[in-house]
């Protein structure tokens, strides 16, 4: 049973004096809960995972674990555990005694030790490399030793600052799957930092997004997809992102782009907007009264979808359409959006309208 | 075919390549000259200690023995001398590491207020010179009885050595990344202990490096040890020196073969601690200046 709250923690770094690195956040993540923290580099995300772990200390607010107070305690007295980007293994020990010095330090006996280095070692296929240095591991190697130092323990909260970042494209997929297996199976209270929109995609529960300092929205992977919150949510999210259209609101219908005229099913009371339209929102169509045509600048093919870049007055639109579909550069094609799949946001303010 | 302009070119490449191989002949000259200036005790100290009549300048021994060894340890107290300077360097080595371990780890880790000021106020204390303390140590000792004492002598020594340790010390810290001791810490241990089971063994080099200085430099030292020690019993190695000039018939001689002896053995422990250390001396010093 681990909750972890944020209570309203507020975090600035000497000579930072114009903002804050965390502002009034307020989070709560379940027991058992794998939450994402996601934003760009210097949004606050790794400040907030250190302040949990003791090794930052907030301005104002409260940290909590199991509704108990954790702000005073030193890292050592915490019980939670952190897999950092760069794994910090111990250099000067082996891969058995880096996972069980936490043990060492709990002064378990040596026989303990061993079975519960040994169990983990299986679970993360560790069982040949364990005589070894760090430096004689390959960083995925390494990276599962750093994993099975923080498991090893059973802690009460896993936090993960980035531990993906440093791994090859093709292994890093791979060991986002098996983080995501192990997180269910130790149903360990888990925060994940992360700047990567589809590693949070895929890993979280939830997804906490951050950007200067603020938590700007929190949800389920689907909430943030579907309905984001603001213009930065929209754009942070999936891949290729969300288009953004200048559309006007006139008498119940929407322009994009001076061109496109869509259907709006409800009332707005902005005229100046914003349209955000996923790729797969669009669909390329016959030639019909209530389809645009626009015209074909480049189509990627992606073996298991194409996307296809139009020209919609001077936006750039990406349609995600069917493998076989390949318009060649310049042909005329005809978009279609569905309604129910448009987000609007007001101009200025980049906030999502109701 | 080849043009005039290459041809030029060619020569002049070659030029260069005949000015280089000058230089080089040059370059080593120099070196072999700087080498001979500095070899050139060391030769006397090694001639003259195995001479049954040394002298004064270089020479090949005129009979070899080994006498003047054994007559170091026979007439003169010398093997006494080699073990207070080997227990006052040892020891002072032990407290160096120790207070150099903990006050560089501080300078490197801590958000103190003045840090700078502290830590360009350590280096400051390094440029003064040591004979301009001479007599306020000399009352302070005497004042505290810590004149003939080996403790004054290990105080004073790792003193001496302190400032520039410690700023050695803080470079090879600030090459140790924090996210090692804060993982340490998060596994469970107190920052002391992180310190000392995570930081310091990474940071071994460096600690080689502290106690080498620290044990060469207090077993090197005189100034201090004629100011705190009049007791013959308490003579260091440089004091004992001093022994083998003897009075004959109202003039001073120097006995060379003994001092030349002495020397050896004086040199000897250096000797071994840098052949031993030398790898870590250049890593420590290495990677020590890349931490500042």
């Amino acid at each position: 049973m681990a909750r972890v709250e944020y209570d309203d923690v507020t975090k600035q770094f000497l000579g930072q004096q114009d903002r804050a690195a965390v502002d009034h956040l307020t989070l709560d993540v379940a027991d058992g809960e794998l939450l994402v923290l996601l934003g760009p580099s210097g949004c606050g995300k790794t400040t907030a995972l250190r302040m949990l772990a003791g090794l930052e200390y907030p301005d104002s607010g409260d940290i909590r674990i199991d509704r108990r107070s954790v702000v005073g305690l030193e890292p050592k007295d915490r019980d939670v555990a952190l897999v950092f980007q760069s794994y910090a293994l111990y250099p000067h020990m082996s891969a058995k005694d880096n996972i069980g010095y936490p043990l060492k330090v709990k002064r378990m006996t040596e026989a303990e030790r061993d079975r519960r280095v040994t169990r983990v070692a299986e679970m993360l296929s560790l069982g040949t490399l364990l005589d070894r240095r760090p430096a004689r591991l390959s960083g995925g190697e390494q990276q599962r030793v750093a994993l099975a130092r923080a498991i090893v323990r059973e802690p009460r909260v896993f936090l993960m600052d980035e531990p993906l970042s440093n791994l090859d494209a093709k292994l890093r997929t791979h060991t986002r799957t098996e983080l995501k297996a192990l997180q269910r199976q130790l149903a360990t209270t888990t925060i994940f930092v992360t700047h990567d929109q589809a590693e949070a995609m895929t890993l979280a529960d939830r997804i906490a997004v951050l950007d200067r300092g603020r938590l700007l929205q929190l949800g389920t992977p689907d909430e943030l997809y579907n309905r984001p919150v603001s213009l930065f949510v929209a754009q942070f999210i999936g891949s290729p992102p969300m288009n953004i259209l200048a559309a006007q609101v006139r008498n119940g219908t929407l322009v994009a782009e001076g061109v496109w005229r869509l259907p709006l099913g409800r009332r707005v009371d902005a005229t100046e907007v914003s349209l955000g339209i996923r790729p797969e929102a669009i669909a390329l169509s016959e030639p019909s009264a209530d389809a645009q045509a626009a015209e074909v600048l480049v189509s990627e093919p992606l073996g298991s979808e194409t996307i296809v870049n139009v020209k919609l007055g001077n936006a750039l639109v990406k349609v995600r359409a069917a493998p076989h579909v390949r318009p060649d550069a310049g042909a005329t094609v005809h978009l279609r959006a569905d309604p129910a799949r448009m987000t609007l946001f007001d101009a200025k303010t980049g906030a999502a309208l109701p | 075919m080849t043009t005039r302009a290459q041809t030029a070119g060619r020569q002049a490449a070659a030029r260069r390549r005949e000015g280089t191989w000058i230089e080089a002949v040059l370059a080593h000259l120099v070196f072999a000259a700087v080498i001979v200036f500095f070899l050139a005790p060391f030769v006397w100290l090694l001639t003259a200690a195995f001479d049954a009549d040394a002298q004064a300048y270089i020479r090949w021994p005129s009979q070899l023995t080994l006498d003047n060894f054994v007559r170091v340890f026979t007439e003169h107290d010398f093997g006494r001398a080699l073990a207070n300077s080997a227990l006052v360097a040892g020891l002072t080595m032990l407290l160096d590491v120790v207070a150099v371990s903990l006050a560089g780890y501080s300078l490197s880790r801590m958000d103190l207020r003045f840090k700078s000021a502290i830590t360009y106020g350590v280096l400051l204390l390094q440029t003064m010179p040591l004979s301009a303390t001479m007599v306020p140590i000399y009352g302070l000792a005497r004042a505290v009885g810590l004149r003939n004492s080996y403790l004054g002598l290990i105080l004073i020594h790792a003193a001496i050595e302190l400032p520039f340790l410690i700023w050695l010390m803080k470079g090879f810290f600030d090459s140790v990344p924090r996210y090692l001791e804060e993982a340490a810490w998060l596994d469970g241990r107190s920052k002391l202990r992180a310190l000392v089971e995570v930081v310091l063994p990474v940071a071994r080099n460096g600690i080689g490096v502290v106690a080498g200085l620290s044990f060469l430099a207090a077993w090197a030292e005189v100034l201090m040890v004629i100011i705190l020690v009049d007791r013959q019993d308490m003579f260091t190695v440089p004091l004992a020196f001093y022994q083998v000039l003897r009075t004959r018939g109202g003039y001073t001689e120097v006995q060379y073969g003994m001092v030349a002896a002495m020397g050896v053995l004086y040199l000897v422990p250096v000797m071994v601690i840098f052949f031993a250390t030398r790898r870590m001396m250049v890593r420590g010093l290495l990677s020590s200046a890349r931490g500042l």
